[in-house]
């Protein structure tokens, strides 16, 4: 009885042997160790929050241990990175950078242990870039339909070539488990390690609070991207001597766009900080008395950001 | 990839599960007097493991000394407890030669725990709830003896990401050639945990060297 059941379930198994030789086992964290995958010679990718030690942590990898530092650290798209000890050690996974499809087959891969261990489910749904509750980017929705058990974090997923497509994590959405992109973890992964294992974030010194437009207000508004905005962002704090006031911002004035896009939520603002608009500067309309006029804010980097 | 047709894939899916019901037993522990429909100790799945009416199930399941077997082709017969594990899980059930009339009952295909792959298809049939002969599809977690993640290579279980309900337990898993390779007995973390089909073996083995010293 040799039949396309049997194919299936051996080219499964091959792609689980396949990517598996770049699962590894990350004892940084009490009870059970959790995954990571060897992306670049030498360097661990894991998910931040079950890295909870920053040096001599121990790796188990396909035919071995050896040790390593974190090099880098993102909590907002929970990313960490690992840099193994003795340099390169092991075989990179192969990544698959294609798009993926609703309904397509995935294997999630973890070892929290000395073994690989394997589930199989599908992508369940795909959608547009979106923003973490850590305000982290993320290239692609990928939400999985697929039981996460022990190493599911930080473990690859896998599509039926072997090919790693993401990176599991139950850290940034509850009950469900979510796939952080290939492209992600790569644009991530250079970023700290140009940032010096940190992403650097911008910085404008405000503190903002979305309030209603009058519509007395709004007539003298020009359109922002096609539209008058309904909302905008009233400032409550600006930080003396910051990016925003050296601009001429004013306690009490009202954001309304800033870099051509108008500002309507907080995030809105957040989305045009991410580590490229460091020292960038932005075009920004605010309403004064009444009386809307442009300013440029030049973005600084964020102080404190960890 | 793109040489695989779903159309196959489901009728393979389908003569698996059409297998490994005709050797998937009801085991209640009520009486057989009245037709089986007493129920007292609950009830859960068996395997039909040999011709001549040996029946593997889980020790949990089978808490009676005498437990009825319902046939895949709805025969109701009495079985008798002839061995159970509680440390393995497991039990063996034998029918009566007479109830068979000689006539040798389909038998479960036994494969090869040992070469499971972690990624590999496993199917599970069991009476989930009562729900009889449901099929749920799932793969090895886990390559044999390296769950659970403390074990050091002597693990009896075999485990896998599928789908098993009360009523799973006592019936099989199979690989994706119908093969049996466990008995599903419980699920721990949300993974279901079946017993090697080679501690079947060895308990086995074990009972018939006990037989063999009875006879002599």
């Amino acid at each position: 009885m040799s039949s396309t059941l049997e194919a299936l379930s051996t080219d499964l198994a091959d792609a689980v042997e396949r990517a598996g030789r770049s699962v590894v086992a990350i004892h940084a964290r009490r009870r059970i160790p959790a995954s990571g995958i060897l992306w670049r010679d030498g360097l661990v990718v894991a998910a931040d929050h079950t890295v909870q030690k920053e040096d001599d942590v121990r790796i188990t990898l396909a035919d071995g241990e050896t040790r390593a530092s974190v090099a880098g650290r993102d909590p907002s798209t929970d990313l960490c990175i690992l840099r193994l000890a003795d340099g390169a050690h092991g075989e990179p996974a192969t990544v698959g950078r294609g798009a993926l499809r609703v309904g397509q087959l995935v294997l999630a891969l973890g070892r929290p242990g000395a073994a690989v261990t394997a589930s199989l489910g599908v992508v369940s749904a795909v959608g547009p870039e979106w923003r973490t509750w850590r305000g982290g980017r993320i290239d692609r929705f990928v939400r999985l339909d697929l039981a996460i058990h022990d190493g599911f974090s930080g473990g690859p997923l896998v599509d039926a070539g072997g090919r790693v497509v993401g990176l599991g994590t139950s850290g940034l959405a509850r009950a469900a488990a979510l796939a952080v992109p290939a492209a992600t973890v790569d644009r991530v992964v250079d970023q700290l390690l140009a940032g010096g294992g940190r992403l650097r974030a911008g910085y404008l010194g405000i503190a903002t609070q979305p309030v209603r437009i009058p519509e007395g207000v709004r007539q003298r508004l020009t359109p922002v991207d096609g539209r008058v905005p309904e909302v905008g962002l009233l400032l409550v704090a600006v930080e003396p001597g910051g990016p925003a006031e050296r601009a001429g911002v004013l306690l009490g004035d009202l954001l309304v766009a800033l870099d051509g896009e108008p500002t309507e939520d907080p995030r809105d603002v957040l989305a045009l900080l991410g580590p490229d608009a460091v020292g960038r500067e932005l075009p920004a309309v605010i309403v004064r008395a009444g009386a809307p006029t442009a300013l440029t804010i030049a973005v600084a980097e964020h102080p404190g950001r960890s | 990839m793109s040489l695989l047709s779903i159309t196959e894939l489901q009728g393979d899916l389908a003569a698996v599960g059409a297998a490994l019901r005709a050797v998937t037993v009801v085991v209640r522990n009520g009486g057989a007097r009245d037709g089986g429909r007493t129920d007292a100790g609950g009830h859960g799945s068996g395997i039909v493991w040999t011709a001549d009416g040996t029946i593997v199930t889980n020790a949990h399941v089978a808490r009676s000394p005498a437990p009825t077997v319902v046939l895949a082709d709805g025969r109701v017969l009495r079985a008798r407890l002839v061995a159970r594990d509680p440390r393995r899980d497991l039990a063996v059930l034998r029918i009566a030669p007479e109830a068979l009339d000689g006539v040798p009952l389909p038998r479960a295909v036994i494969g090869a725990p040992r070469a499971l792959r972690p990624g590999e298809l496993v199917v599970a049939l069991g009476h989930p709830f009562g729900v009889a002969h449901a099929l749920s599809v799932g793969v090895v977690h886990a390559a044999p003896g390296a769950w659970p993640p403390a074990a050091t290579g002597a693990s009896p279980y075999v485990c896998a990401d599928i789908r098993l309900l009360p009523g799973n337990s006592g019936g099989p898993l199979a690989d994706a050639r119908g093969r049996v390779v466990g008995v599903n007995s419980m699920v721990v973390g949300g993974l279901g945990v079946a017993i090697s089909a080679d501690e079947v073996r060895r308990l086995l083995a074990a009972l018939a060297r006990r037989d063999g010293r009875r006879a002599a």
